[in-house]
């Protein structure tokens, strides 16, 4: 019983070891045992009896060296499982050097790849945060028309005003007006208050022009060309004026509305 | 070979590394492209040269010293494209004539500027340029005023130029209003 597991044993262990040789180097061995290569079954049996010699000789010898054959199977499948890769050492050693070679390969290439892609960022985050390119004026079409549109009626709104109803004047302060230009529109709108119920003045702003300068999310800074008519009703006989000007204001958006913040006389009364 | 992949954590993060920088990598390089090639910032940089080129000319058509009045009128000369420039052609020697009376030195400074109307295909812009302009007379003080300048640019091979100069109209719409 025991002289025939050892063969079964063997037998098992040499068809394992010789499956993955049975591609190449057994085919030299192959032909002198010709009449065993009819079928896969039978030549795997047969082999096996001739290859001891041949292909497990180093096996073969270290089993013979004496040692209990329960332990003997173990042993040698150990050793086999050792040889194995050692006996196919013709593709071991490139195996060998990709499992260290291969992850720095790809490590270089993180690096690589991270540094392009860290460069490439950069580079497109230079480019939209350009001044030029922040600037929407323009290039934002909605948003010019609308920064436009609300201080060109803001304008129109606060530079207007009649002796007889002051109602709307104050609520334009209050909607279109915020921060220093609050103060800026008191002061420059100071004479023609007082003067206004005594000369029964009427003053009519109209914005002739107005170009986008800029427009950096919510500021914006807008060149308007104003006319305006001054006419003194209190004389018989109605006498008015007209004046250009010129002038620039920096607007914020609050609350979905455009709001003057300053008001640039451009360094001048005008 | 399966083994080797499945037994190989090392080999696996750095796979997963590289793979994760390649997507990183891709997305970067098509953002750059994307900003590169973005048409919005093209207008942006048309309408700052339209600018540039606009506030320059009309400070240039603003700009004349009688003592050298060639340099000044060839410097208007190359601001100035089409319709202005046969304008200033055909008025030349007589405006030679005026200015080497009047003795005058004028300068001009550009307060603010805006381009009003950008077409980048048809080569056309409109530009706002709040300008203070100094006139010097023989005698006595120099005289500043503000100036409301409304030009018209036409691009040429040689860059943007003025092919329409003038100020402002005032009164009209305040008398209309009426």
């Amino acid at each position: 019983m025991s002289t025939t597991r050892h063969l079964i044993n063997r037998r098992r262990r040499l068809a394992t070891a010789q499956a993955p040789r049975t591609t190449a180097p057994p085919r030299h061995a192959g032909p002198p045992d010709g009449p065993a290569r009819t079928t896969g079954t039978d030549r795997a049996e047969d082999t096996s009896t001739t290859k001891t010699t041949s292909t497990t000789k180093r096996t073969g010898t270290k089993k013979r060296t004496g040692t209990p054959k329960t332990t003997d199977t173990t042993n040698t499948t150990g050793t086999e499982d050792r040889t194995g890769p050692t006996s196919t050492g013709a593709t071991s050693p490139p195996r060998t050097r990709p499992r260290r070679g291969l992850p720095a390969a790809l490590g270089v290439l993180t690096v690589l790849l991270g540094g392009f892609a860290a460069w490439a960022t950069g580079e497109a985050a230079a480019l939209r945060d350009t001044p030029s390119a922040r600037n929407a004026a323009l290039t934002d079409m909605a948003r010019t028309s609308e920064v436009k549109g609300q201080v060109t009626k803001a304008v129109n709104e606060l530079f207007s005003y009649d002796y007889a109803a002051a109602a709307p004047a104050d609520r334009a302060v209050r909607t279109h007006l915020t921060g220093k230009a609050v103060e800026q529109h008191r002061t420059m709108l100071a004479p023609v208050r007082s003067r206004a119920a005594q000369q029964k003045l009427v003053l009519t702003t109209t914005v002739t022009h107005s170009g986008v300068e800029l427009i950096d999310g919510d500021r914006a800074r807008v060149l308007v060309y104003a006319d305006q008519s001054n006419t003194r009703t209190a004389a018989k006989k109605a006498e008015t004026t007209y004046g250009a000007a010129m002038f620039a204001v920096e607007a914020v958006r609050k609350d979905g509305a455009w709001r003057i913040a300053v008001i640039d006389t451009l360094g001048a009364g005008s | 070979m399966a083994r080797t992949t499945r037994g190989n954590p090392l080999l696996t993060a750095a796979a997963a590394l590289a793979l994760l920088a390649a997507g990183g990598a891709g997305w970067g390089g098509w953002s750059w492209y994307a900003a590169a090639h973005d048409e919005s910032a093209a207008y942006a940089t048309a309408r700052d040269e339209v600018l540039a080129a606009g506030e320059q000319a009309v400070q240039n058509m603003n700009t004349l010293d009688h003592r050298d009045l060639r340099r000044g009128l060839d410097t208007w000369r190359s601001s100035a494209t089409g319709e202005l420039l046969a304008q200033l052609d055909d008025g030349r020697p007589q405006f030679e004539r005026q200015i080497r009376q009047a003795r005058t030195v004028t300068s001009a400074k550009v307060l603010s500027g805006a381009v009003t109307e950008l077409d980048t295909r048809a080569g056309r812009a409109s530009v706002m340029v709040a300008l203070r302009i100094t006139v010097t007379p023989p005698e006595g003080r120099p005289a500043a005023k503000e100036s409301r300048m409304l030009g018209e640019l036409t691009r040429t091979p040689g860059g943007w130029k003025l092919s329409a100069l003038g100020q402002a109209p005032v009164g009209d719409t305040a008398a209309a209003a009426d």
